[in-house]
């Protein structure tokens, strides 16, 4: 009998708008965590997939051993598409002249991620679309220059010869180096047993591409991984790169944004089910005196509570699905090709989220309410909404354990966490000394002034809470908007507009005038020059290291010995470099050299180490003076040693220099290619390119998490104003009985509002801009820099919002007839 | 029995050593000045709260020996209540309104029992209707209906006609003590008024927490 009134108390209590707050609130918690867990998701898997082009596969397994059938069969079993690639260098003969290249021999599947466009002619400006079949071979523009070779002649590439096809407009995982290496060609993988290159000791790279679903991926990563042998490593995106660390960057914000949605959502079911609880204790002790047990009761209160979960669950999970969908196609927008992955883990997220709220934020006030004594109802109702301890206790725990489950770290929950506690008891504390300085303005009531702030006083002594939410719904608000604001200057200033966008490598001493000439003739702006020498690391200190070292023992041997290494020489440090170590050398300085932080880290150097190279089979010994830390997203040339000045200006170098080109002038890359064969462009115009339209994409996610935020943030004042109808309703019964006038009250109601909401407007710009400043300094990396517009935005803000929020929800309270309003009060 | 509350200023004594037996099918009116404790002995006596010192008893159950939830269990069977302030619950209809306490007690027939007793008070044409559109006349008889759902064998009344106009409270007067008769219960009234307490076998005035005077 209690489950049948339960169930007709929760469609009554729905249609009378009695649960439509607590069940907004659990719907919005859902809607939020789905929509915001589902669309971090895919942005991330977007950047995911977007960044999949750049190693032309979702996942890489590369090897020095030739390809093991059996992991292709295991994939082919798991449905999961493959490709096979091999890289060497060899020597491409033509009829004329003889060229060392790379040479990328792929398979029909290749590339499974990203395009790999041909054209039938020797330059990237015109010709037809072509297509890589086995006898034939793709050069780079600048092979046809240096190999004087022609589309449809043929080129000999160990025993085999192949016909030219044309060029090679687009290799999805090119390597974006800009040291160049040999010049590239890519051929099919079917010829290459043909040509005899795949000799016993030859070096091959050797790459299995894959490519599927997440979920698929992961399960065969899993199924393969104790398969493999000390020669094949999965190898993972470049996490160095710009967009590795854009990734990532986005990753955390989006996760933090999360995190702050569901504390609002949390707030706003909290203040819900208070309201609910308190409004019907007296329908409690009605029911009570009417002969129900404390069973029955909390069987018809709990029933309620599980219905508006199951209702706000299902409405939450289908709008979030929703919401989701329509991002879906946003993405899709900026990246055509993204494949939107069905996960489970929104879903349940939202439905652990709504239960935990339920749980830890309404079932105390519920059972609280269910121990209402039956008589109560001889008593007046109690107006005032109270939070006990233990409210407040399972409430922070439900907090933390909201974040924990949405960030997955306990280290960021727990900091977060601590900060959200501190910034609570920051406004506590200030909530209360304003209560005391308010205490003497706001004695007397002549005017609607006096009024507002003796209601201010009074409401904020007994409901600091209400101060706290508006505090911390503006402060999310304004932090997420000034956050925002941030990342994306950063992102832009990380590549300004006119950055370099091809760089210009081993660049001979004698074509710098040529390359002068060129770039004022075309008014091209030329960057530094750098000088580069090639040179072998071959002793530190005592320590001689072999010359090239064998197979066997090439594991025991520091990583990154025997390789030759690109060094420079300057006297100023370059603008992406810090010295975290030692000092810089000056211009006068001797025998020193500077070596970027990782390096040092890999080859165990320390400050103060002799360091020995072979350069054109000259001897070089210099002293490590100093360790520098290398920002490798600025895209300029980056230099691991770089050598004092006296040391390297004698021997030969070439020289590294980049250049602003618009895309429409592309052609003079071409003309450039033609006037110095030997010169090496390297274009970033694509990852350039596609960086920023991760840019634009994060930005709208952050707008869109932005506009959920702020909706949570008019959901929480929203809730929090009604809290205080009942309470309001009989004041103004009282007022209007006593004679006050409807424009009094109206100025008096504005009043409170506006005084409220600038100083919650206040308490959030402080802590917004504490936080914005640590997060700059931390997060970051940036100068300290105030955020001065927040100063003026944040306590506007808080009046204009809070002040229209208050007079949307109590003008029509205001405009009820004294008579009636004063029958309702004795009603209830 | 005695009732005392411990307030921050110390502790207050609201009934003082009462004593009082109450007959089946008598019908006993409580008047006094408001703070004279009429309230709380009403309370105590319907076993909405427990005396700080004697011992109640009500259809022969040790209501002062019972938790909260066994006292419940006696008003589901034998309490019948109508309050000044009507306390309809306002999610519910006038039928469903009369109907909760039969249906608390797991009365399968409570439907067609609220119905009759509708009839009765004459609101069978606003058997559908909320408290809020019913004016305080009706509540008032939705809620004398509600009282008599479960054939209690004492009804408790407190200040039934109160919140009403003469002419109102007098027809909602009329009815309680007409089906009170009807139905052969014992009624305990709690009132200001001397007209209605009259109407009463019995009349006991209350002051400062004791008895002062019992006319029959």
């Amino acid at each position: 009998m209690a489950t049948a009134i339960a169930w007709r108390l929760f469609w009554r209590e729905l249609k009378r708008g009695e649960l439509w707050v607590i069940a907004f609130a659990l719907f919005l918690a859902v809607f939020s965590v789905v929509s915001l867990s589902g669309i971090t998701q895919s942005v991330k898997s977007a950047l995911e997939q977007r960044s999949a082009h750049f190693i032309a596969a979702d996942r890489v397994l590369g090897s020095s051993q030739p390809f093991d059938e059996q992991i292709f069969a295991l994939a082919a079993e798991s449905g999961i598409a493959s490709a096979r690639q091999m890289q060497f260098d060899s020597m491409l003969f033509s009829s004329a002249q003889m060229q060392l290249s790379t040479v990328k021999a792929v398979s029909n599947s290749y590339p499974l991620r990203g395009d790999l466009i041909l054209q039938r002619s020797d330059n990237l400006l015109t010709g037809e679309a072509g297509e890589l079949v086995p006898g034939t071979i793709w050069l780079e523009p600048r092979l046809f220059d240096l190999l004087q070779v022609e589309v449809g002649q043929s080129l000999e590439l160990g025993n085999t010869q192949l016909l030219v096809g044309g060029v090679i407009v687009n290799e999805p995982d090119a390597p974006l180096s800009v040291f160049g290496g040999n010049p590239r060609a890519i051929m099919h993988i079917d010829d290459v047993a043909a040509s005899g290159i795949v000799q016993p000791g030859s070096r091959i790279s050797y790459r299995y591409l894959f490519a599927g679903s997440n979920s698929e991926l992961d399960a065969f990563s899993q199924a393969v991984t104790p398969l493999l042998t000390v020669h094949q490593r999965w190898r993972d995106r470049d996490r160095q790169s710009a967009l590795g660390s854009a990734l990532d960057r986005a990753e955390r914000f989006l996760l933090l944004a999360g995190l702050l949605g569901i504390v609002l959502a949390a707030c706003a079911a909290a203040v819900a089910a208070s309201r609910y609880s308190q409004r019907h204790s007296q329908a409690v002790a009605i029911i009570k005196a009417l002969g129900a047990t404390t069973q029955q009761v909390r069987v018809i209160y709990f029933g309620h509570l599980l219905l508006v979960v199951l209702f706000s669950l299902v409405l939450g999970l289908a709008v979030g699905q929703v919401a989701l969908t329509g991002a879906e196609l946003g993405i899709k927008h900026y990246v055509g090709d993204f494949r939107p992955e069905f996960s489970w883990r929104p879903l349940w997220l939202g439905a652990l989220t709504c239960v935990l709220c339920a749980l830890l934020f309404a079932a105390r006030p519920l059972l609280r309410l269910t121990v209402t004594p039956a008589i109560q109802v001889l008593k007046q109702p109690l107006q005032q909404m109270t939070i006990d301890r233990l409210q407040l206790l399972t409430g922070a725990a439900a907090v933390f354990g909201l974040m924990w489950l949405f960030a997955g770290d306990w280290f960021i929950s727990l900091g977060l966490f601590l900060i959200c506690a501190v910034f609570v008891a920051i406004l506590l504390g200030g909530a209360m000394l304003l209560v005391k300085a308010a205490k003497p303005v706001a004695a007397g009531q002549s005017s609607a002034g006096k009024l507002a702030l003796a209601n201010l006083r009074r409401r904020l002594w007994a409901n600091s809470f209400q101060l706290i939410t508006f505090t911390l719904a503006l402060f999310l608000a304004l932090l997420l908007y000034f956050v925002r604001a941030e990342l994306i200057g950063q992102w832009q200033q990380q590549i300004p507009p006119g950055a370099p966008n091809h760089f210009l490598v081993n660049v001979s001493e004698a074509q710098r005038s040529t390359l002068a000439d060129f770039a004022a003739e075309h008014q091209l702006q030329t960057d530094t020059f750098y000088p580069v020498v090639r040179g072998r690391l071959v002793q530190l200190n005592d320590e001689v290291f072999r010359e090239e070292a064998t197979k066997e023992d090439r594991s025991e041997q520091r990583t990154g010995i025997g390789r030759e290494l690109n060094l420079t020489w300057l006297t100023e440090l370059p603008p992406a470099n810090k010295v975290i170590a030692g000092t810089w050398f000056g211009s006068d300085a001797t025998a020193e050299v500077s070596v970027e932080q990782e390096l040092v880290e890999r080859l165990g150097l320390k400050l103060g180490d002799t360091l020995h190279f072979s350069i054109g089979g000259q001897a070089v010994t210099a002293q490590l003076t100093s360790i520098r830390q290398v920002d490798w997203n600025s895209l300029q040339p980056n230099f691991y040693m770089i050598l004092s000045p006296d040391l390297l200006a004698d021997f030969p170098a070439s020289y590294i220099t980049a250049f602003y080109l618009e895309s429409e002038r592309y052609q003079l890359v071409n003309q450039l290619s033609r006037l110095m064969p030997t010169v090496t462009v390297i274009s970033v115009e694509a990852i350039i390119r596609q960086v920023q339209d991760i840019i634009a994409q994060v930005t709208l996610a952050l707008s869109f998490i932005l506009i959920i935020i702020a909706l949570s943030a008019v959901l929480v004042l929203v809730a929090q104003v009604q809290a205080t109808l009942e309470q309001r309703e009989q004041e103004l019964a009282i007022l209007r009985t006593l004679g006050a006038r409807y424009a009094f009250l109206r100025n008096a109601l504005l009043l409170e509002f506006t005084f409220l909401g600038i100083l919650a407007g206040i308490f959030a710009t402080v802590l917004a801009e504490v936080l914005l400043l640590t997060l700059q300094q931390r997060l970051f990396e940036l100068p300290f820099s105030p955020h001065y517009a927040l100063w003026w935005l944040g306590p506007l803000a808080g009046a204009v919002i809070v002040s229209l929020l208050g007079w949307w929800q109590l003008r029509k309270l205001l405009r009820i007839p004294g008579a009636v309003l004063i029958r309702r009060v004795i009603q209830s | 029995m005695a009732k005392r509350v411990n307030l921050t200023e110390g502790s207050l004594t609201i009934l003082h050593d009462i004593s009082l037996t109450i007959n089946r099918g008598e019908s006993v009116a409580i008047v006094g000045a408001s703070g004279s404790g009429k309230s709380t002995l009403l309370s105590l006596l319907a076993g909405l709260d427990q005396p700080t010192a004697g011992e109640v008893y009500l259809a022969g159950q040790p209501l002062h020996q019972l938790s909260e939830d066994q006292r419940a269990a006696v008003r589901a069977s034998q309490v019948g209540f109508v309050f000044q302030s009507f306390l309809l619950l306002p999610a519910l209809t006038a039928l469903e309104n009369v109907t909760l306490p039969a249906e608390l007690a797991g009365d399968r027939r409570a439907r067609s029992r609220g119905l009759e007793l509708l009839a009765l008070v004459g609101l069978s044409e606003r058997a559908d209707f909320y408290p809020s559109q019913l004016s305080g006349g009706e509540q008032q008889r939705v809620a004398i209906a509600r009282a008599f759902i479960t054939r209690p064998a004492i009804l408790f009344a407190d200040e039934p006609s109160a919140n009403l106009d003469a002419v109102t409270g007098q027809r909602i007067e009329d009815l309680l003590f007409e089906l009170n008769q009807q139905q052969g219960t014992t009624l305990v009234l709690v009132t200001h008024s001397d007209a209605l307490a009259k109407r009463c076998q019995r009349q006991l005035k209350m002051q400062a927490g004791r008895f002062i005077t019992e006319e029959q």
